[in-house]
């Protein structure tokens, strides 16, 4: 079976976590555990008659002293971009690890989540988000709680990948 | 030259003391992976994580995950911090190159992962409670903006409905000095006639006259119209012009039924914006004494007889009669009555005897007849004590509807 590296990077406390436990094991808790190093989990997925098998790396989130490690990305076919739709500045976040991405391994596919969507108010403006889909990114809305559009975001992303 | 390194300084004996002890806290395994990304050889404590159902000589990617699209090396040595393996335990995981072949190592760092997610934990935590803080005071402070402006949008508001609220009530205060100057000044001759009229806070729809008809005929009436302000108040000011110009055509203003029943054809309610009236409307004979009146729903004014200074006793002038203005075809029948010497004739409107209680209670009409009955105080005006008495068992100087009484002494 055709095997692809994934990752997915963000802010901490944005949700990357709970979205791989909702896509593997269809499971979530409000109780945030943040992740220190990396989890590695997999999930077969089809896109369209091929069968892909998604290695996920879930990688610690990015903070104010510890940068993601773009290193990990090496050999990765594509990437999730997690965003908490409540707190705007993990946008900027998202924004400034795509670039060090695309700087330092290469333009791959990658899906930005905005993620949280069941929670109110929202913090990010539609303006903000439109100017982001203009940049050319791909834009799914999730939340890891409800499962809304997860199941969606990964198979984008599976997509692409296999092209 | 350089300072030789530890290993070269080590002697073989130590070098491999150390890495056993190594192995033995760092619970040390290890797997080798050739060119063609095929797992040659494994070792070490494999169990403890969770690494057992491995086979050499297949794909290395399909056993052990995240060496997926690692090999061949981009970076020798290479590290994965903090790898969660399948047992749970948290293993750095060191990537080395060594000629055709790579080395992986894994050495257990369980407690130094737990220890550091302990201290990132409470530094999010505190970070996102933070932020919230943070947002929580950029959402109160726009809170308090939208306020202050509202606040500032209302006082705005206030101040305009203000002046058109002074405004107004100085419109009311002309329109009732207008109807003041409706009517007539009280006279002493040859009988006394006396009123006293205090329109409530907004204008009300009482309004009352009285006139010669001719030498020895006294036409006097009082109205209430239904509700208050200047609706009631325009009503009542054009049936009492209507009555003081006899504007009545083929109407003998003499007689009380006749006045009445052409009155009502002139004022139906639904020409008149759906107000109608009640009227008590009289005329004095004064060579006979005789009263001869009509009423349409009115009050029966009360004729107290006997001296000033002692206890009258109370004649009611009654009169049957409908409404004015509700029932186009109507007969007001008018009655007499001859009026005795030393006797005083009340004629006023609901609101002067229906006066409202603290305690809830209405002052009915034997209690108003009562009142009126007393002996009078020589040297005082009757209504005035009378309106005095009204409002100290109102309780309150405003009453809640028009007080308008006329006084007839004989």
């Amino acid at each position: 079976m055709l095997q692809k590296k994934i990752c997915l990077l963000g802010a901490f406390g944005v949700g990357k976590t709970s979205l791989t436990q909702r896509f593997v094991s269809s499971i979530f808790s409000d109780k945030y555990l943040t992740t220190v190093g990396v989890k590695i989990d997999k999930k077969a997925v089809d896109v369209g008659a091929t069968p892909v098998s998604l290695v996920i790396w879930d990688i610690a989130g990015e903070d104010e002293v510890s940068a993601v490690r773009t290193s990990y990305l090496r050999g990765a076919a594509g990437y999730l971009l997690v965003v908490d739709v409540t707190r705007a500045q993990t946008l900027e976040v998202a924004r400034a690890i795509q670039s060090r991405v695309a700087t330092e391994i290469g333009d791959i596919p990658f899906v930005c989540l905005l993620n949280k969507i069941d929670i109110e108010p929202w913090d990010i403006a539609e303006a903000r988000i439109e100017e982001v889909r203009q940049a050319g990114w791909t834009v799914e809305r999730t939340s890891a709680k409800t499962g809304a559009g997860v199941e969606e975001a990964f198979a984008e992303l599976a997509k692409r990948i296999v092209g | 030259m350089t300072a030789p390194s530890i290993e070269q300084e080590l002697p073989a004996r130590v070098s491999e003391e150390v890495l056993r002890l190594v192995g033995a806290q760092r619970f040390l395994a290890h797997f080798v992976v050739d060119e063609a990304q095929v797992l040659v050889r494994m070792g070490g404590e494999l169990a403890h994580y969770g690494l057992t159902d491995l086979a050499t000589g297949t794909s290395a990617a399909d056993q052990l995950p995240f060496t997926e699209g690692l090999l061949p090396l981009f970076e020798t040595p290479f590290l994965i911090r903090s790898l969660e393996m399948p047992s749970g335990r948290i293993a750095d995981v060191h990537f080395f190159a060594d000629g055709d072949v790579v080395w992986i190592i894994l050495l257990d760092m369980t407690a130094e992962h737990d220890e550091a997610q302990l201290v990132q934990q409470k530094a999010y935590d505190m970070t996102l409670l933070s932020e919230r803080e943070a947002r929580l005071i950029e959402q109160l402070e726009a809170a308090n903006t939208e306020l202050t402006r509202a606040h500032r949008e209302l006082a705005e508001s206030r101040d305009a409905l203000l002046v058109t609220h002074n405004r107004l009530r100085q419109e009311l205060l002309e329109a009732e000095k207008y109807v003041r100057s409706c009517l007539p000044a009280p006279f002493e001759k040859p009988f006394v006639v006396d009123w006293l009229f205090v329109p409530t806070t907004e204008l009300g729809g009482d309004s009352f006259g009285y006139h010669w008809l001719d030498d020895d005929h006294f036409a006097l009436y009082l109205l209430d119209v239904c509700g208050h302000g200047v609706g009631a108040a325009l009503l009542s000011v054009a049936a009492n012009q209507t009555l003081r110009s006899q504007a009545l055509l083929r109407t003998d203003f003499h007689d009380p039924e006749a006045v009445l029943n052409a009155m009502n054809r002139v004022y139906q309610m639904e020409r008149h914006n759906d107000m109608y009236f009640t009227i008590w409307y009289g005329v004095y004979h004064v060579p006979t004494r005789t009263m001869k009146y009509a009423s349409a729903g009115h009050p029966a004014p009360i004729l107290v007889c006997g001296p000033r200074e002692g206890r009258g006793e109370v004649q009611l002038l009654n009169a049957k009669g409908p409404i004015l203005g509700m029932l186009p075809i109507t007969r007001y029948v008018a009655q007499t009555f001859v009026i005795p010497h030393e006797s005083r004739l009340f004629v006023f409107s609901d609101g002067t005897c229906e006066i409202g209680r603290p305690d809830g209670s209405m002052l009915d009409q034997n209690g108003f007849e009562e009142i009126l009955s007393r002996p009078v105080p020589a040297g005082s005006s009757e209504l005035e004590r009378l309106l005095a008495m009204v409002r100290e068992m109102h309780g309150q100087e405003t009453l809640e509807d028009d007080f308008s009484i006329m006084k007839l002494e004989f």
